[in-house]
Protein backbone atom coordinates (compact mmCIF):
# COMPACT_ATOMS: atom_id res chain seq x y z
CA UNK A 1 0.00 0.00 0.00
CA UNK A 2 1.28 3.48 -0.81
CA UNK A 3 0.90 5.77 2.15
CA UNK A 4 1.30 9.55 2.26
CA UNK A 5 1.46 10.84 5.81
CA UNK A 6 3.07 13.87 7.38
CA UNK A 7 4.31 14.97 3.94
CA UNK A 8 6.15 11.69 3.49
CA UNK A 9 5.45 9.00 0.93
CA UNK A 10 6.12 5.42 1.96
CA UNK A 11 5.22 1.84 1.21
CA UNK A 12 3.35 0.16 4.01
CA UNK A 13 2.23 -3.39 4.60
CA UNK A 14 -1.33 -3.12 5.79
CA UNK A 15 -4.72 -4.69 5.16
CA UNK A 16 -7.76 -3.61 7.13
CA UNK A 17 -10.06 -0.68 7.92
CA UNK A 18 -8.66 2.83 7.89
CA UNK A 19 -9.59 3.18 11.57
CA UNK A 20 -7.11 0.39 12.42
CA UNK A 21 -4.42 2.02 10.27
CA UNK A 22 -4.87 5.29 12.14
CA UNK A 23 -4.61 3.47 15.48
CA UNK A 24 -1.44 1.72 14.33
CA UNK A 25 0.09 5.04 13.31
CA UNK A 26 -1.14 6.63 16.56
CA UNK A 27 -3.02 9.27 14.59
CA UNK A 28 -6.20 10.74 16.05
CA UNK A 29 -9.18 10.26 13.83
CA UNK A 30 -10.63 13.57 15.04
CA UNK A 31 -7.67 15.49 13.60
CA UNK A 32 -7.37 14.04 10.11
CA UNK A 33 -9.25 13.20 6.95
CA UNK A 34 -8.24 10.31 4.73
CA UNK A 35 -8.23 9.99 0.96
CA UNK A 36 -8.03 6.61 -0.69
CA UNK A 37 -7.05 6.57 -4.35
CA UNK A 38 -7.64 10.32 -4.46
CA UNK A 39 -11.14 10.31 -2.94
CA UNK A 40 -12.32 11.11 0.57
CA UNK A 41 -13.02 7.88 2.40
CA UNK A 42 -14.75 6.87 5.64
CA UNK A 43 -12.59 5.21 8.28
CA UNK A 44 -14.70 2.07 8.02
CA UNK A 45 -13.31 1.43 4.51
CA UNK A 46 -10.93 -1.51 4.19
CA UNK A 47 -7.68 -0.73 2.40
CA UNK A 48 -4.97 -3.02 1.12
CA UNK A 49 -1.89 -3.46 -1.03
CA UNK A 50 -3.25 -1.89 -4.22
CA UNK A 51 -4.50 1.27 -2.55
CA UNK A 52 -2.95 4.71 -2.28
CA UNK A 53 -3.82 6.24 1.09
CA UNK A 54 -3.27 9.86 2.05
CA UNK A 55 -3.72 11.00 5.65
CA UNK A 56 -4.28 14.77 5.82
CA UNK A 57 -4.05 16.68 9.08
CA UNK A 58 -6.88 19.23 9.26
CA UNK A 59 -6.99 20.29 12.92
CA UNK A 60 -4.43 22.86 14.01
CA UNK A 61 -3.98 25.21 16.89
CA UNK A 62 -4.42 28.96 16.52
CA UNK B 1 -18.91 -1.68 4.11
CA UNK B 2 -22.18 0.21 4.61
CA UNK B 3 -23.33 2.56 1.89
CA UNK B 4 -24.99 5.95 2.05
CA UNK B 5 -28.78 5.74 2.49
CA UNK B 6 -29.08 6.65 -1.21
CA UNK B 7 -27.03 3.59 -2.17
CA UNK B 8 -23.93 5.52 -3.24
CA UNK B 9 -20.40 4.82 -2.00
CA UNK B 10 -19.82 6.82 1.17
CA UNK B 11 -17.16 9.49 1.62
CA UNK B 12 -17.73 10.12 5.32
CA UNK B 13 -18.63 8.16 8.42
CA UNK B 14 -20.32 10.08 11.25
CA UNK B 15 -19.29 8.05 14.28
CA UNK B 16 -21.66 9.84 16.66
CA UNK B 17 -24.70 8.77 14.64
CA UNK B 18 -23.26 5.68 12.95
CA UNK B 19 -24.14 7.12 9.53
CA UNK B 20 -22.29 6.69 6.25
CA UNK B 21 -22.82 9.57 3.83
CA UNK B 22 -21.86 10.14 0.21
CA UNK B 23 -20.48 13.55 -0.77
CA UNK B 24 -23.83 14.86 -1.92
CA UNK B 25 -25.65 13.88 1.26
CA UNK B 26 -22.87 15.03 3.52
CA UNK B 27 -23.00 18.49 1.95
CA UNK B 28 -26.79 18.45 2.25
CA UNK B 29 -26.56 17.48 5.95
CA UNK B 30 -23.93 20.14 6.62
CA UNK B 31 -25.89 22.93 4.94
CA UNK B 32 -29.13 21.88 6.64
CA UNK B 33 -27.48 21.87 10.07
CA UNK B 34 -25.86 25.27 9.41
CA UNK B 35 -29.16 26.86 8.47
CA UNK B 36 -30.98 25.23 11.37
CA UNK B 37 -28.39 26.63 13.79
CA UNK B 38 -28.82 30.13 12.37
CA UNK B 39 -32.62 29.83 12.41
CA UNK B 40 -33.15 28.12 15.79
CA UNK B 41 -30.87 30.60 17.56
CA UNK B 42 -32.28 33.59 15.64
CA UNK B 43 -28.75 34.51 14.68
CA UNK B 44 -29.49 36.60 11.60
CA UNK B 45 -32.48 38.82 10.98
CA UNK B 46 -33.63 40.59 7.84
CA UNK B 47 -31.42 43.58 7.04
CA UNK B 48 -28.68 42.66 9.53
CA UNK B 49 -25.17 43.71 8.54
CA UNK B 50 -23.04 40.70 9.46
CA UNK B 51 -19.28 41.06 9.85
CA UNK B 52 -17.35 37.78 9.69
CA UNK B 53 -14.14 37.47 11.66
CA UNK B 54 -12.14 36.07 8.74
CA UNK B 55 -8.75 34.63 9.62
CA UNK B 56 -8.35 32.69 6.37
CA UNK B 57 -8.35 29.38 8.25
CA UNK B 58 -10.78 26.62 7.33
CA UNK B 59 -13.51 27.55 9.83
CA UNK B 60 -13.86 31.20 8.86
CA UNK B 61 -13.52 30.37 5.17
CA UNK B 62 -16.32 27.80 5.36
CA UNK B 63 -18.35 30.30 7.39
CA UNK B 64 -17.80 32.92 4.69
CA UNK B 65 -18.98 30.54 1.99
CA UNK B 66 -21.97 29.32 3.96
CA UNK B 67 -23.12 32.84 4.83
CA UNK B 68 -22.59 33.96 1.24
CA UNK B 69 -24.92 31.12 0.21
CA UNK B 70 -27.46 31.95 2.91
CA UNK B 71 -27.45 35.57 1.75
CA UNK B 72 -29.02 34.41 -1.51
CA UNK B 73 -32.15 33.44 0.44
CA UNK B 74 -32.16 35.95 3.28
CA UNK B 75 -31.76 39.71 2.87
CA UNK B 76 -28.72 40.71 4.92
CA UNK B 77 -25.38 42.37 4.26
CA UNK B 78 -22.08 40.58 4.59
CA UNK B 79 -18.62 42.04 5.20
CA UNK B 80 -15.39 40.46 6.41
CA UNK B 81 -12.87 41.62 8.99
CA UNK B 82 -9.40 40.17 9.37
CA UNK B 83 -7.26 40.91 12.40
CA UNK B 84 -3.60 40.85 11.45
CA UNK B 85 -1.71 39.92 14.62
CA UNK B 86 1.66 40.32 12.86
CA UNK B 87 2.88 36.72 13.06
CA UNK B 88 5.51 36.26 10.40
CA UNK B 89 5.28 33.15 8.25
CA UNK B 90 1.70 32.52 9.36
CA UNK B 91 -0.74 35.39 9.25
CA UNK B 92 0.37 36.95 5.96
CA UNK B 93 -0.33 33.64 4.21
CA UNK B 94 -3.83 33.30 5.64
CA UNK B 95 -4.64 36.96 4.94
CA UNK B 96 -3.73 36.40 1.30
CA UNK B 97 -6.15 33.48 1.12
CA UNK B 98 -8.86 35.52 2.91
CA UNK B 99 -8.46 38.51 0.58
CA UNK B 100 -8.62 36.36 -2.55
CA UNK B 101 -11.79 34.63 -1.36
CA UNK B 102 -13.51 37.92 -0.54
CA UNK B 103 -12.75 39.20 -4.02
CA UNK B 104 -14.10 35.97 -5.52
CA UNK B 105 -17.34 36.20 -3.50
CA UNK B 106 -17.73 39.98 -3.82
CA UNK B 107 -17.51 40.54 -0.05
CA UNK B 108 -16.04 43.79 1.25
CA UNK B 109 -12.93 43.04 3.30
CA UNK B 110 -11.35 45.10 6.09
CA UNK B 111 -8.02 44.40 7.78
CA UNK B 112 -7.05 45.74 11.21
CA UNK B 113 -3.58 45.13 12.60
CA UNK B 114 -2.12 44.85 16.09
CA UNK B 115 0.82 46.95 14.94
CA UNK B 116 -1.36 49.86 13.89
CA UNK B 117 -3.95 49.59 16.66
CA UNK B 118 -1.83 48.54 19.63
CA UNK B 119 1.65 49.62 18.60
CA UNK B 120 3.26 46.17 18.40
CA UNK B 121 3.06 42.96 16.38
CA UNK B 122 2.47 39.66 18.17
CA UNK B 123 6.00 38.61 17.25
CA UNK B 124 7.35 41.68 19.06
CA UNK B 125 5.10 41.06 22.07
CA UNK B 126 6.30 37.45 22.32
CA UNK B 127 9.91 38.50 21.94
CA UNK B 128 9.58 41.12 24.72
CA UNK B 129 7.61 38.87 27.08
CA UNK B 130 9.09 35.40 26.76
CA UNK B 131 7.77 34.31 30.18
CA UNK B 132 4.14 34.96 29.22
CA UNK B 133 1.79 32.67 27.33
CA UNK B 134 1.28 34.57 24.05
CA UNK B 135 -2.39 33.55 23.73
CA UNK B 136 -3.35 35.41 26.90
CA UNK B 137 -2.40 38.75 25.30
CA UNK B 138 -3.47 37.78 21.81
CA UNK B 139 -6.96 36.64 22.84
CA UNK B 140 -7.71 39.90 24.68
CA UNK B 141 -6.47 42.04 21.80
CA UNK B 142 -8.20 40.06 19.06
CA UNK B 143 -11.60 39.99 20.78
CA UNK B 144 -11.45 43.72 21.50
CA UNK B 145 -10.41 44.65 17.98
CA UNK B 146 -13.01 42.37 16.41
CA UNK B 147 -15.78 44.04 18.43
CA UNK B 148 -14.57 47.57 17.85
CA UNK B 149 -13.89 47.04 14.15
CA UNK B 150 -17.31 45.40 13.70
CA UNK B 151 -18.82 48.57 15.10
CA UNK B 152 -16.65 50.75 12.87
CA UNK B 153 -17.96 48.96 9.79
CA UNK B 154 -21.51 49.40 11.12
CA UNK B 155 -22.11 45.69 11.66
CA UNK B 156 -25.15 44.59 13.67
CA UNK B 157 -23.75 41.06 14.17
CA UNK B 158 -20.23 39.67 14.46
CA UNK B 159 -19.94 36.10 13.14
CA UNK B 160 -17.00 33.93 14.12
CA UNK B 161 -16.04 30.48 12.91
CA UNK B 162 -15.99 28.81 16.33
CA UNK B 163 -16.95 25.19 15.81
CA UNK B 164 -18.16 22.40 18.11
CA UNK B 165 -14.60 21.46 19.06
CA UNK B 166 -13.75 25.07 19.98
CA UNK B 167 -16.90 25.33 22.11
CA UNK B 168 -16.25 22.02 23.90
CA UNK B 169 -12.62 23.01 24.57
CA UNK B 170 -13.57 26.44 25.93
CA UNK B 171 -16.20 24.93 28.21
CA UNK B 172 -13.75 22.36 29.60
CA UNK B 173 -10.98 24.95 30.00
CA UNK B 174 -13.25 27.19 32.06
CA UNK B 175 -14.39 24.27 34.21
CA UNK B 176 -10.82 23.14 34.80
CA UNK B 177 -9.77 26.68 35.70
CA UNK B 178 -12.73 27.13 38.05
CA UNK B 179 -14.12 30.00 35.97
CA UNK B 180 -17.89 29.34 35.91
CA UNK B 181 -18.60 33.07 35.52
CA UNK B 182 -16.88 32.95 32.12
CA UNK B 183 -19.17 30.08 31.13
CA UNK B 184 -22.14 32.23 32.05
CA UNK B 185 -21.13 34.80 29.45
CA UNK B 186 -19.79 32.40 26.81
CA UNK B 187 -22.67 32.96 24.40
CA UNK B 188 -23.40 36.59 25.19
CA UNK B 189 -22.14 39.30 27.55
CA UNK B 190 -23.75 39.39 30.98
CA UNK B 191 -24.67 43.01 30.55
CA UNK B 192 -25.96 44.68 27.44
CA UNK B 193 -24.08 47.65 26.07
CA UNK B 194 -24.60 49.51 22.82
CA UNK B 195 -20.88 49.14 22.13
CA UNK B 196 -21.03 45.32 22.11
CA UNK B 197 -21.77 43.96 18.66
CA UNK B 198 -23.77 40.77 19.14
CA UNK B 199 -21.65 37.70 18.44
CA UNK B 200 -23.01 34.74 16.54
CA UNK B 201 -21.38 31.35 15.98
CA UNK B 202 -23.24 29.55 13.21
CA UNK B 203 -20.74 26.64 13.24
CA UNK B 204 -21.04 26.09 16.99
CA UNK B 205 -22.56 22.60 16.65
CA UNK B 206 -20.46 21.54 13.67
CA UNK B 207 -17.51 19.24 14.44
CA UNK B 208 -14.20 20.70 13.33
CA UNK B 209 -13.29 17.69 11.23
CA UNK B 210 -16.56 18.05 9.31
CA UNK B 211 -15.74 21.70 8.56
CA UNK B 212 -12.52 20.47 6.95
CA UNK B 213 -14.31 17.74 5.00
CA UNK B 214 -16.85 20.27 3.73
CA UNK B 215 -14.07 22.64 2.67
CA UNK B 216 -12.31 19.87 0.72
CA UNK B 217 -15.56 18.78 -0.94
CA UNK B 218 -16.42 22.36 -1.95
CA UNK B 219 -12.86 23.18 -3.12
CA UNK B 220 -12.60 26.03 -0.64
CA UNK B 221 -8.97 27.10 -0.57
CA UNK B 222 -7.39 26.50 2.80
CA UNK B 223 -4.11 27.37 4.36
CA UNK B 224 -3.38 24.33 6.53
CA UNK B 225 -0.98 25.56 9.12
CA UNK B 226 -0.75 26.10 12.84
CA UNK B 227 -0.09 29.34 14.67
CA UNK B 228 3.56 29.06 15.77
CA UNK B 229 2.55 30.15 19.28
CA UNK B 230 -0.23 27.57 19.66
CA UNK B 231 2.14 25.13 21.35
CA UNK B 232 2.18 27.37 24.46
CA UNK B 233 -1.56 27.23 24.93
CA UNK B 234 -3.45 25.24 27.55
CA UNK B 235 -6.06 24.66 24.85
CA UNK B 236 -3.77 22.20 23.08
CA UNK B 237 -3.83 19.85 26.08
CA UNK B 238 -7.62 20.13 26.32
CA UNK B 239 -8.01 19.46 22.61
CA UNK B 240 -6.03 16.24 22.92
CA UNK B 241 -7.99 15.16 25.99
CA UNK B 242 -11.38 15.79 24.36
CA UNK B 243 -10.37 14.18 21.06
CA UNK B 244 -9.25 11.05 22.90
CA UNK B 245 -12.59 10.97 24.70
CA UNK B 246 -14.48 11.50 21.43
CA UNK B 247 -12.67 8.60 19.76
CA UNK B 248 -13.61 6.25 22.59
CA UNK B 249 -17.05 7.73 23.27
CA UNK B 250 -18.43 9.32 20.07
CA UNK B 251 -20.77 12.21 20.76
CA UNK B 252 -18.78 13.51 23.74
CA UNK B 253 -18.27 16.96 22.22
CA UNK B 254 -21.99 17.40 21.54
CA UNK B 255 -22.75 16.37 25.12
CA UNK B 256 -20.26 18.85 26.58
CA UNK B 257 -21.80 21.72 24.62
CA UNK B 258 -25.37 20.62 25.33
CA UNK B 259 -24.54 20.45 29.04
CA UNK B 260 -23.54 24.09 29.00
CA UNK B 261 -26.65 25.10 27.10
CA UNK B 262 -28.70 23.34 29.80
CA UNK B 263 -26.85 25.11 32.62
CA UNK B 264 -26.53 28.50 30.98
CA UNK B 265 -29.67 30.13 32.41
CA UNK B 266 -28.79 29.09 35.96
CA UNK B 267 -25.21 30.32 35.57
CA UNK B 268 -26.34 33.66 34.18
CA UNK B 269 -28.87 34.08 36.99
CA UNK B 270 -26.15 33.45 39.58
CA UNK B 271 -23.39 35.57 38.05
CA UNK B 272 -25.42 38.54 36.86
CA UNK B 273 -25.99 39.69 40.44
CA UNK B 274 -23.85 42.69 41.20
CA UNK B 275 -22.32 42.81 37.71
CA UNK B 276 -21.61 46.38 36.72
CA UNK B 277 -20.30 47.79 33.48
CA UNK B 278 -18.79 51.21 33.03
CA UNK B 279 -16.58 52.83 30.41
CA UNK B 280 -12.83 52.40 30.20
CA UNK B 281 -11.09 55.65 31.19
CA UNK B 282 -8.76 55.44 28.22
CA UNK B 283 -10.78 54.14 25.26
CA UNK B 284 -14.40 54.47 26.42
CA UNK B 285 -15.22 50.84 25.61
CA UNK B 286 -17.32 48.80 28.09
CA UNK B 287 -15.27 47.68 31.04
CA UNK B 288 -15.83 46.17 34.47
CA UNK B 289 -12.91 48.20 35.85
CA UNK B 290 -11.36 51.66 35.31
CA UNK B 291 -9.15 50.41 32.53
CA UNK B 292 -10.39 47.68 30.16
CA UNK B 293 -8.33 44.53 29.62
CA UNK B 294 -7.29 45.69 26.16
CA UNK B 295 -5.92 49.02 27.39
CA UNK B 296 -4.17 47.26 30.27
CA UNK B 297 -2.62 44.83 27.78
CA UNK B 298 -1.57 47.59 25.37
CA UNK B 299 -0.02 49.54 28.25
CA UNK B 300 1.82 46.43 29.41
CA UNK B 301 3.20 45.37 26.02
CA UNK B 302 4.35 48.90 25.22
CA UNK B 303 6.08 49.47 28.56
CA UNK B 304 9.69 50.53 28.53
CA UNK B 305 11.84 47.41 28.80
CA UNK B 306 14.90 47.47 31.00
Amino acid sequence: MELVFDNQKMDKEFVGPISSLLRELKVMREEVVVKVNGKLAPETLKVGKNDSVEIIKVVFGG
Amino acid sequence: MDKCHCGAEPSVFLNYSNAHLCQQHFIHMFDKRFRATVRNNQMIKKNDRVAIGLSGGKDSMVLLHSLAELKKDLPFELVAITIDEGIKGYREKTIKVAKAECVKLGVEHFVFSYEKEAGKTMDEIVSDNSEDIPCSHCGVMRRYLLNRSAREVNATKMATGHNLDDMAQTIMMNIMRNEPARLARLNEPMLKDAKFVQRIRPLMVTPEREVAIYAIMKDIELERMECPYARFAFRGHIRKMINEAEEKYPGTKFKIVNSLLEMEDALRAKYSKGAVLSACEKCGEPSSSNLCMYCKTVKFVNRKLV
